[in-house]
């Protein structure tokens, strides 16, 4: 009994961290309280009226930074576990279905990618193709394709040796229906959770993308870009530093508590 | 209440008014059993029947607080009496006092002999943590006593026992594990779970003299959970019937069995000794072949060692018989005279047994008789083949009668990994089914049935030898109906897969016609949008049962469609197969391991042995005059 209300109360929590983030990154597409990038005479001061967060080291209105930041990580963030959660899914249902050489195959490319440390790998993909928005993003969705494809094969493997699957041959039906029609709407709990999962580490690796100066590039804001700068200046303005870190801690925590709890 | 039969008299536990009850959200309890009240007095048998649900588990897992999940004793008492003028509360115990109970006093022993064994450690060491948890037992003494009880409980070699881990034994091997660690601190009381639901046949059989002679040997009162009313019946003396939490009625084995006054045990006893009367017609046609089968061979991949090892415990089982027989011989040494003859006799009947079925394996040193009696069998054989093969000479007047024939001819297969080898499961088996008739293929687990069900329904491609079929594509309803179902679709969108694949139809005639089918099989309409986990287990089959007929295949395999259902259920399953199969003229190819059910439903009867078919023809013939060794000792096992 105290375990359910525990569960419902941390859940809430978590709908209410992701949705504070979500309601600033979605004003931030459309409307923000300064142009993100217009500079003004205004530099490091500490949050007033005039800027609830502060203002950064050119003068730039935080609170502004921050809502059009969060915007593009959540993009980011979107787009590359979408790219990974689709060719993830892909990849995992032929090699768990199918096995044998195939599987052999695309798994021991697999593990050739995951025996890199994913942010070396974003590095070299990064410096062959370039910087910015839309390279970064190709970048983290190649790089998030191996874990999901491991969760939904061992998924696969499983299913495919149930009564169910069997039958569905029976009556005829294909293997391509048998993988997505039949068996993947079965992998719903396990792809739910690795999705918020992935979401989390994908905001975490273009914060750390950023901060690495590889990602988005001046002036243009998104998180991880925001901490590098405010890293130089953290002893005298700490609430450069603040801003930008809360919303990672709040989508990541968010998100985790939530995904925890759907289980 | 009657206590003839039941030991001196004693009363050792008493369940008085028991309700059990789990809770259920926030405030709400659940109660499973409801006012259960029986005893049992020292050194009987009692038997607690009923069927899955009725709370027979959990009003005995009750007394031990084993319950989980929050589940306790709501109103009631359980009352132990371990010494005379002892009285223990049990419900009121606390866990601590319930630990010096359990497995001192009170051992149990569980269903599953896979999971209630630890796999990390090696039986010696389960055996011996009994005693170290219990005994006051000396550390040198410990490993001779429990040495001494696994071959007490059957085991052989005791001594490499000792050091296997229990991955390396067979269910039936550790359930005598499970009754060596159960037994070794002399119980007053044992309660069994089901001990023998998860083995095959002629294995049960030996568990439960297992256990009868530890009844008898030290005296030790067993309550023996079952849903098997014959297993009840060969151990007990006592019986209670439970039904949905409640005590229905109670008494002495035989007058309970054999007049029972509610009207639920008369049910239950119907079902479950094959006397619901036999529902297959009288004649079967037998004019068109719908499957022919010629030295059709299947095989199986599998790792090199899981092969080793299924060898094993063959040789194990065998050798747990041969240390049972010598063990009986050792007894009648230290028994009186009077058991002592009995005893002998039976070790005599034992031992021709099986010299019996020695020779039978061995042909050239066999007696005269036997050997006639192959003999003659030999010369049947040779005739049937024959008559097949004059069949084959004339494929042309059989295709007229054949609207599909599908071939499957000596399919080639490769060795894709190395590691794998090629197991023959069923070996070169040669046999027909009619059109319109219902075969049943009976044998033991790991005797082949389930993968030539397989293998001619087309999920098994390494396969050697002809198969014809006069069917495009036969169906096949699966052992458990947990797994056969898609749980994440509806129950109309799975009946209405097999329309949607081969287009058969609009929408709303495919709806219609699952509608009609729905009802067909016993089920209404309102199921059309119903999950499959939110379906019990007979409705789950049922469904499964109207996916195999959706397509108008004419042939449908069934594996052990029935076996993980209850009494009762089974029955009404039956029934609607048997109606199923004369409104749509199926042929069905029945496999199970049950007799009941196989004389029951099924026209003509193939009794598989280690890969092949031993013996076959009508189920009368067959049950009534047994002409293979394996198949008597399939008969005899029946209880």
């Amino acid at each position: 009994m105290k375990k359910q209300n525990q569960k419902n109360w941390s859940l809430i929590f978590g709908i209410v961290l992701v949705s504070i983030v979500c309601v600033f990154a979605f004003v931030g597409l459309f409307w923000t309280p300064y142009e993100p990038t217009a500079m003004s005479i205004l530099k490091n001061k500490p949050p007033s009226f005039a800027h609830p967060f502060g203002t950064d080291n050119l003068g730039r209105d935080i609170l502004s930074r921050v809502m059009d930041g969060a915007s593009t990580t959540f993009l980011i963030s979107v787009i590359t576990v979408t790219i990974g959660l689709v060719a993830g899914t892909v990849v995992g249902a032929f090699t768990g279905y199918y096995g044998g050489i195939i599987d052999e195959l695309l798994m021991r490319l697999n593990d050739t990618l995951t025996s890199f440390p994913s942010i070396l790998l974003a590095l070299v993909f990064v410096s062959v193709i370039g910087t910015g928005k839309y390279n970064i993003i190709l970048a983290l969705g190649v790089i998030f394709i191996p874990s999901f494809a491991r969760v939904v094969r061992s998924e696969y493997i499983v299913q495919k040796e149930l009564d169910y699957v069997r039958n569905a041959k029976l009556l005829g039906a294909g293997d391509l229906r048998i993988m997505f029609v039949h068996i993947l709407p079965n992998t719903k709990p396990i792809l739910l959770s690795s999705l918020t999962i992935g979401f989390n580490n994908a905001i975490l690796a273009e914060a750390g993308m950023s901060y690495l100066s590889l990602g988005v590039q001046p002036p243009d804001a998104s998180l991880g870009e925001m901490l590098s700068n405010a890293q130089t200046y953290l002893l005298n303005a700490p609430w450069f530093a603040l801003a930008p870190g809360l919303m990672i801690v709040f989508t990541v925590l968010g998100f985790s508590l939530i995904s925890e709890n759907l289980k | 209440m009657d206590k003839k039969n039941s030991g001196n008299h004693r009363l050792l536990l008493e369940l008085d008014h028991v309700s059990v009850g789990f809770p259920i959200g926030k405030r709400e309890i659940s109660v499973v059993t409801r006012e259960v009240s029986f005893q049992v007095c020292e050194g009987e048998a009692l038997g607690i029947v009923g069927e899955s649900g009725s709370g027979k588990s959990v009003s005995m897992l009750a007394a031990l607080g084993l319950l989980g999940n929050g589940g306790h004793v709501v109103s009631g008492n359980i009352r132990f009496y371990p010494e005379k003028e002892q009285c223990l509360v049990l419900n009121q115990f606390t866990e601590k006092q319930l630990c010096e109970i359990r497995g001192d006093d009170i051992s149990m022993i569980f269903q599953e002999p896979m999971t209630s064994l630890n796999p990390v450690m090696t039986i010696g060491q389960q055996v011996e943590e009994m005693l170290v948890l219990h005994g006051n037992c000396p550390k040198e003494e410990r490993r001779s006593k429990v040495l001494s009880m696994l071959s007490e409980a059957g085991l052989p070699d005791t001594e490499a026992m000792y050091g296997k881990y229990p991955h390396e034994l067979s269910g039936g091997m550790r359930q005598r594990v499970m009754i060596a660690m159960a037994m070794i601190c002399r119980p007053k009381l044992l309660i069994a779970d089901e001990p023998t639901t998860a083995l095959d046949v002629t294995i049960q059989a030996k568990i439960l003299k297992l256990l009868k002679k530890f009844q008898k040997q030290y005296g030790t009162t067993i309550i023996l959970i079952s849903h098997d009313l014959g297993v009840i019946r060969n151990v007990c003396s006592r019986a209670v019937v439970m039904c949905a939490g409640e005590v229905v009625e109670q008494g002495n084995v035989e007058t309970l069995f054999e007049n029972p006054e509610k009207e639920y045990t008369k049910r239950l006893l119907a079902a479950a000794l094959g006397k619901g009367g036999i529902l297959r017609r009288e004649n079967a046609p037998q004019e068109n072949i719908i499957v022919k089968a010629r030295d059709y061979s299947v095989y199986y991949e599998e790792r090199e060692e899981q092969l080793f090892r299924q060898d094993e415990t063959v040789k194990q089982e065998e050798e747990a018989e041969k240390v049972e027989n010598q063990k009986s011989e050792l007894e009648q040494t230290i028994e009186p005279k009077e058991i002592q003859n009995n005893l002998s006799k039976k070790a005599e009947i034992q031992k021709e047994n099986r010299q019996e079925s020695e020779s039978e394996l061995e042909q050239p040193i066999e007696p005269k008789e036997i050997q006639n009696n192959l003999s003659k069998k030999a010369e049947s054989q040779k005739e049937n083949r024959q008559e097949s093969e004059s069949e084959l000479k004339q494929p042309t007047a059989q295709r007229k009668n054949q609207r599909y024939k599908i071939e499957m001819l000596k399919r080639r297969f490769r060795q894709f990994l190395s590691g794998k080898t090629k197991r023959r499961i069923v070996n070169k088996v040669s046999f027909d089914v009619y059109a319109g008739e219902i075969v049943g293929i009976v044998g033991e687990s790991g005797c082949g049935k389930s993968t030539l069900a397989k293998a001619v329904a087309g999920l098994n491609p390494l396969t050697e030898g002809e198969l014809y079929l006069d069917c495009k594509q036969p169906q096949m309803v699966f052992q458990d109906p947990y797994g056969s179902l898609n749980p994440s679709k509806t129950i109309g969108w799975l009946l209405t897969e097999p329309l949607r694949l081969k287009h058969c139809g609009t929408k709303e005639e495919q709806r219609k016609a699952v509608e009609q089918m729905l009802e067909k099989v016993g089920l209404g309409k309102e199921y059309y949008h119903r999950y499959p986990n939110t379906l019990s287990g007979g409705q789950r089959q049922r469904v499964a049962i109207a996916m195999a007929i959706m397509l108008k295949q004419k042939l449908i395999v069934l594996d052990e469609p029935v076996s993980a259902l209850d009494v009762t259920v089974q029955e009404q399953i039956l029934i609607l197969l048997v109606e199923l199969q004369k409104e749509f003229g199926l042929s069905y190819l029945f496999i199970s391991h049950d007799m009941n059910v196989i004389h029951r439903i099924c026209d003509r009867v193939f009794v598989m042995y280690q890969g092949e078919i031993v013996e076959k023809g009508n189920t009368d013939a067959v049950f009534e005059n047994p002409q293979h060794e394996y198949t008597k000792k399939l008969l005899s096992a029946r209880l």
